[in-house]
């Protein structure tokens, strides 16, 4: 449904506007970097603009911090609706490596609506671009939702004690069966 | 021998006022002197032997030795000697001598102490909150020991709004951020305009400030904390994470194994590659330049490609681990890092060529944002804005770590001192960079990644290391503590120094000039808030002479 929608609402040219509200700019530069030829998302009509009142679209980087958490939200009302915000990065999804500091608030989503979320630390230009046109019905979803169970752990736990062998032939006894 | 001969005249100089010296190795000096003292010590280290001012820490050293600690780093670049004046301080009333007027580079350093760990610079004329968020009540310290990571004091007001200075009379105030399309971080400048002239300015920033040092100290273990500084900042990642784990080996007296520096030492170089052809297409974004912008970019691109095929990841790499590297550089890796280079260079040559002449760009950026000498100085300003003005710093010759040592480079240095001469540092130094990852190629012997370390590190030992970022000597200061984590983690970003230089930079500028002179010190706003919010002033905002002048207009205006 939303995808109808928003083919609805945002047929035309989208206008992006990047807010960074407190990121560690990684996010901040794959994003430029999918406006330059390589990635070159003005293909698809995508746009980036300086001011929030022009913008169809907010991305987000960065987790939402206590000393911007004011900021964004005046941004975000700003923007004329609709509107579409999508988290890009690990803190914007989640709050990142700090979720719990003094200093964050957390994801951004504590802060505004977030509509999608695009995960990496950073995601590369090719993930953020996907994230859009899935958002946009350019393409389709080819993901579907899993629930995941914990594994045991997939990586050997090496432990000098189960190291058998001699010279240069040293075997791991527990290799085999993980 | 340089630190002993320098602890030598020391200790002829100042005598009695030693407390005690740590001497860990030739190019490293720990003095400890009496409180009241401090100010004599740095005026004498700062003012007669000409030492560059490097950074302020401030450290609660209560569950340890009962007191709080303050050091002062300065640098000796021409001796290689790296040296920190330390004091205890008593833990009932946390006090010291601010030493802002003898050296303007500390004025953060000391706001920043006194937000974050409680200790008062005494006769600190503007000791207006840093780091902390606005609504953070005053007498709460973060970085205090007694205090939790996630802890945020009952009396947090979220709504309080940050108390702005006056501007000066004649002067229109000009918001710039905290969203603002050329910053690409959040950070907040007011400008005092007069007209189409910036008179002075404010900044609130530290907006980034996630608390990662007190992370680092609460919550994390030696080997996470390599991950969490490469999270410091996006664009010199790799930097935090070397010079993080460098300190930590420092004070752990252990040494990498060769080809693991190798290995460093090219990641670092490629890091800079990335990042100074980055800011070369920013910068000539800023001033409309759009086609050098978007042919940065497509030659920066197959550098990142490198860096996924070497690492896994475009940009956090996750290099280093304490005594060694987790990544090796394959055979077929070096083959391609080759043809890539190769490449790089052929299509950077024209590019460096065509800008060189281009009269446009030079409108723009001669005689803009100038920082001569003198306040590369005094307000201890680094990497290309210090070469430009014709300081010849580079801590990769002055102060060698990973392989530096065993390459040979030339430290590129300009003299116009403005936007101009940091364009012309940034574009020649790729090439600079080519010549050390080809020679550390060559160069680089089979062996070993990783040190075996087995027993624990040692505790309550101190180290630190200069590492050059690309925009700047970036330092980390690290004192070695209890449950395999550092008891006290210091990080000062190049920005953090370069960014105290950006008010005399813009005074009396242009406003249009603002964009391109704080882009030219290649801003980074999470390195240089790592930890808390922070408002600077910047300039004399005093009485204008063109005041009266500008009445009249106004006068001939309204007639």
């Amino acid at each position: 449904m939303l995808k109808n929608l928003c083919q609805k609402m945002f047929g035309r040219s989208l206008w992006v506007y990047h807010a960074n509200s407190g990121g560690c700019n990684g996010c901040d530069i794959e994003v430029l970097n999918a406006l330059t030829p390589y990635y070159d998302v003005e293909r698809f009509g995508i746009k980036l603009v300086g001011s929030p009142r022009h913008a169809d679209v907010m991305l987000c980087q960065g987790p939402a911090m206590r000393s911007t958490a004011q900021a964004l939200k005046r941004a975000y009302d700003a923007m004329p609706a609709p509107k579409l915000v999508f988290a890009i990065g690990s803190c914007a999804c989640g709050g990142g490596l700090w979720f719990d500091s003094y200093s964050v608030i957390g994801p951004v989503e504590k802060i505004i609506p977030v509509s999608y979320y695009i995960p990496g630390c950073p995601p590369r230009p090719e993930a953020i671009i996907y994230g859009v046109a899935v958002a946009l019905g350019l393409v389709d979803k080819k993901t579907a939702p899993v629930a995941f169970k914990e594994l045991e752990l997939p990586i050997p736990q090496y432990h000098p004690g189960d190291l058998r062998g001699e010279g240069e032939l040293v075997v791991y006894e527990k290799a085999e069966k993980v | 021998m340089i630190a002993r001969e320098m602890f030598e005249q020391f200790k002829q100089r100042f005598g009695p006022l030693i407390v005690r010296a740590d001497l860990p190795s030739d190019n490293r000096l720990f003095v400890f002197v009496d409180p009241s003292s401090v100010r004599y010590v740095t005026q004498h280290i700062f003012r007669e032997l000409d030492a560059r001012y490097v950074a302020t820490i401030g450290a609660d050293d209560r569950p340890f030795s009962g007191k709080f600690l303050v050091a002062h780093n300065f640098a000796f670049d021409k001796e290689h000697l790296l040296c920190g004046i330390l004091a205890y301080l008593p833990p009932d009333k946390p006090q010291i001598d601010s030493i802002t007027d003898m050296v303007p580079a500390a004025s953060w350093g000391e706001r920043e102490m006194r937000d974050l760990v409680g200790i008062e610079p005494v006769g600190h004329r503007y000791l207006k909150r840093l780091v902390l968020p606005d609504g953070w009540p005053e007498g709460s310290h973060p970085l205090r020991k007694d205090t939790l990571w996630n802890e945020v004091p009952a009396q947090y007001d979220p709504e309080r709004e940050f108390k702005f200075d006056e501007a000066p009379e004649g002067c229109m105030v000009i918001p710039f951020g905290p969203f603002h399309p050329t910053l690409d971080e959040p950070a907040h400048f007011r400008l005092f305009v007069e007209g189409e002239m910036v008179r002075g300015c404010e900044y609130r920033g530290f907006m980034v400030h996630r608390g990662i040092e007190k992370l680092a100290e609460s919550v994390m273990n030696y080997n996470d904390i390599p991950m969490l500084a490469e999270r410091i900042c996006g664009i010199c990642g790799c930097v935090h994470n070397v010079a993080y784990v460098q300190s930590v080996e420092e004070a752990a007296a252990l040494k990498p194994p060769p080809r693991a520096e190798y290995i460093r030492t090219i990641m670092l170089e490629l890091e800079r590659l990335h990042s100074h052809l980055l800011w070369v297409g920013l910068a000539c974004h800023i001033v409309g330049f759009d086609t050098l912008f978007m042919q940065s970019f497509r030659i920066r691109e197959p550098i990142m490609w490198m860096a996924e095929k070497i690492s896994g990841n475009r940009k956090t790499y996750a290099l280093c681990v304490i005594g060694g590297v987790r990544w090796n550089i394959t055979p077929e890796l070096k083959l391609e890092l080759r043809s890539v280079l190769d490449k790089l260079e052929s299509e950077w040559r024209p590019v460096v060529a065509a800008v060189s002449h281009d009269k446009n760009i030079q409108k723009r950026t001669c005689g803009v944002g100038v920082a001569d000498a003198g306040q590369v100085k005094s307000m201890g300003l680094i990497g290309p804005v210090a070469r430009a003005a014709g300081v010849d710093i580079d801590c990769r010759r002055d102060h060698p770590y990973a392989a530096y040592d065993r390459v040979e480079f030339d430290v590129i240095t300009e003299q116009g001192a403005d936007v101009w001469s940091r364009l012309l540092v940034r574009a020649k130094e790729v090439f600079e960079s080519i010549r050390i990852i080809r020679q550390c190629l060559d160069k680089m012997e089979d062996g070993p990644l990783q040190l075996e370390i087995k027993d624990e590190l040692p505790i309550g030992r101190m180290g630190l290391s200069s590492v050059e970022a690309p925009r700047g000597e970036s330092h980390h200061f690290v004192i070695t503590g209890e449950n395999n984590r550092p008891r006290r983690w210091r990080v000062r970003a190049p920005t953090y120094q370069n960014l105290q230089g950006i008010p005399a930079m813009i005074k009396d500028q242009q406003i249009a000039d603002m964009t391109i002179s704080l882009g030219s010190i290649d801003p980074c706003f999470s390195c240089t808030d790592r930890l808390e919010t922070v408002d600077v002033r910047s300039g004399s905002v005093k009485v204008w002479s063109q005041e009266e002048l500008l009445k009249l207009t106004r006068k001939k205006v309204e007639g």
